[in-house]
């Protein structure tokens, strides 16, 4: 489907007749949560300079007494991601405790949640599952993915508790730290056919089983042929980490690598293999913050690369090239006073306790010139954390069809032609 | 188990009994019989499976299934991180099980020793895996399943049922 088109009602190979999805901005969305806790002061007001060198305009050298606690980095060699869309750079991150497991839960469900708990689901459904639900037809699980950098509870932000979403409609979850430290290796080997066989047998059993078995004992489910690929996927990848293809990449030295980068690389894979409609990324690194000042000031540069490398890989992916909106937003920012803790260039360390230095953010939105408007700077404050998923429902066509009643933010219109 | 119980007067009474009724009534009394049945609960045991397994307990069965033998912490560890790592379990899981019966050392029977009996390698992996007897209906399927496709093997079988909803629960 082409974005922007009107498209007619069509009939399913079931015969089921549907009313096509709404119009639609682009074909496909990237959302990479530069999270972890990255205060506007070092970010977008550069207090230390410009960490952030690939996505925004200036050359503002690091202050002297950091720089050399700073890693090597390659260069930019593109434009700067600011001029390819709209920097909204007081954004903000308004209710809730500044939590980073909040952050993520509330830029991920489009609602604050006062009594979030690292124990539970979301309470509302994820952008994963409204997609997956509210698109015409519903899409494949296959076709969005959440690519966290950590473990702990971020696994279950792939689809929430809501019982008339959930499971069914969740995303792909994975963690490349861990997906490429250990995957099983030398199965059986069954062709298609024998896959088959097995897939019925399988079947019978779970047919004559009385338990009521509920979606989410087992995760989101991807149908049989999907899992294929998905299972060579991750052996390839797990091989590829094997050969060491995650130790050296980008051009950048070994003991340079961050989490964060080996997870944006992960994403780029997925998007190269999978050209996925939505697909969101996190990074955390920065979050050393609490400790360590100046390798959060590190760590935004990393990350700040890091995001370059998915623009880059996005735009080299036939079929998302010139059809994919880019987002990044932290979840939260850090607090203005320091804590106690002094790293070794004499810098305080920061903590994220629900001040007002710790609600403000940025969020940049990138894409094709005829799509999103093109270096534009927002300098007041607009737009906020629970805006994203609206935004994201318009690029993608399906706003119309989530109830109303479920999304409290607005679609950031201010961004798009 | 049928309790069965008969509750008459003794041999002596009874002669008695019928003497005296013959001598005054010429009626014969009917003997009083009363059947009871002990309390059975009676269990559908696909049924009882109600608790999924975590991560860990389903990778240290499995192991323990397939090779009869504890898994080593880390061997477990190595299996856990993609486990938790990957929104799709199932997916996991699938590769989990592969790899474990391509491992030597796992006991799967032989095709030939499936083949000599495949009822009784039926009911062998039902009791081994599921803890429990196929049902007459499951042996019926199977029997005809294996006995019909000479192109499935045990390690087909194992994988199914290794991977099916019921082994999952416990």
């Amino acid at each position: 489907m082409a974005a922007g088109a009107v498209t007619l009602p069509y009939i399913l190979p079931t015969g089921r007749l549907f009313a096509a999805t709404g119009s639609r901005i682009a074909n496909h969305v990237v959302f990479c949560m530069f999270a972890g806790g990255v205060r506007n002061l070092e970010s977008m007001h550069k207090a230390d300079g410009n960490l952030m060198p690939n996505m925004l305009v200036g050359n503002e050298s690091i202050s002297s007494d950091i720089a050399p606690g700073m890693t090597s980095l390659p260069a930019p060699t593109s434009a700067r991601l600011q001029t390819l869309g709209t920097l909204f750079k007081e954004f903000r991150y308004k209710q809730g405790p500044t939590g980073h497991f909040g952050g993520h839960n509330t830029v991920l469900t489009g609602r604050y949640d006062e009594t979030v708990s690292l124990s539970q689901r979301p309470k509302y459904p994820t952008i994963f599952e409204l997609y997956r639900k509210h698109s015409s037809p519903e899409q494949a699980a296959l076709n969005s993915w959440w690519i966290s950098n950590s473990l702990g509870p971020y696994p279950s932000l792939n689809f929430s508790d809501d019982p008339e979403y959930g499971a069914l409609y969740g995303a792909n979850y994975a963690q490349p730290a861990s997906i490429i430290t250990g995957m099983p290796q030398n199965p059986i080997q069954l062709d298609d056919v024998k896959l088959e066989k097995v897939a019925a047998m399988r079947q019978f059993m779970d047919n004559s089983f009385t338990t009521n078995v509920t979606a989410q004992d087992a995760g989101i489910t991807n149908t049989l042929a999907n899992r294929k690929r998905i299972e060579e996927f991750l052996r390839f990848e797990y091989d590829n980490a094997v050969s060491g293809q995650y130790n050296n990449f980008w051009g950048l030295s070994q003991n340079s690598i961050n989490n964060d980068q080996v997870t944006v690389l992960f994403a780029e894979k997925v998007i190269k293999e999978f050209q996925p409609e939505l697909l969101v990324v996190n990074m955390q690194d920065v979050d050393t913050c609490h400790q360590n000042f100046t390798g959060y000031a590190n760590n935004i540069r990393k990350a700040d690369f890091a995001v370059a490398k998915l623009w880059e890989a996005i735009q080299s992916t036939p079929g998302m090239a010139n059809d994919t909106i880019l987002i990044v937003a932290p979840e939260h920012g850090r607090n203005l006073q320091p804590n106690t803790i002094i790293d070794r260039y004499g810098r305080y360390a920061l903590d994220h306790t629900s001040d007002d230095t710790s609600r403000e953010i940025f969020c940049l939105i990138a894409g094709p010139p005829d799509k999103v408007k093109q270096n534009q700077l927002i300098t007041q404050v607009v737009g906020e954390s629970t805006d994203i998923v609206p935004t994201i429902a318009n690029i993608l066509g399906f706003n119309n069809e989530i109830p109303s009643g479920r999304l409290t933010g607005r679609h950031l219109g201010e961004a798009f032609y | 188990m049928q309790a069965f119980k008969q509750n008459s007067i003794g041999s002596f009474g009874l002669l008695t009994t019928l003497l005296f009724a013959l001598a005054f009534t010429s009626c014969k009394k009917e003997e009083l019989y009363v059947y009871e049945v002990n309390d059975v609960k009676v269990n559908q045991e696909k049924g009882d499976k109600v608790n999924v397994k975590s991560q860990t307990e389903f990778i240290a069965i499995a192991y323990s299934d397939i090779f009869g033998t504890g898994i080593d912490r880390n061997s477990l560890d190595l299996l856990l991180a993609p486990y938790l790592a990957f929104g799709d379990q199932k997916l996991i899981e699938q590769m989990i099980i592969k790899s474990f019966l391509n491992v030597p050392g796992a006991d799967v029977p032989t095709k030939t020793v499936m083949d000599a009996d495949v009822t009784k390698f039926i009911t062998d992996a039902y009791i081994k895996f599921l803890a429990r007897k196929p049902d007459e209906f499951e042996l019926w399927h199977f029997q005809k399943v294996l006995n019909d496709d000479p192109t499935i093997t045990p390690d087909m079988f194992y994988f199914a049922m290794l991977t099916s909803d019921e082994y999952r629960y416990y």
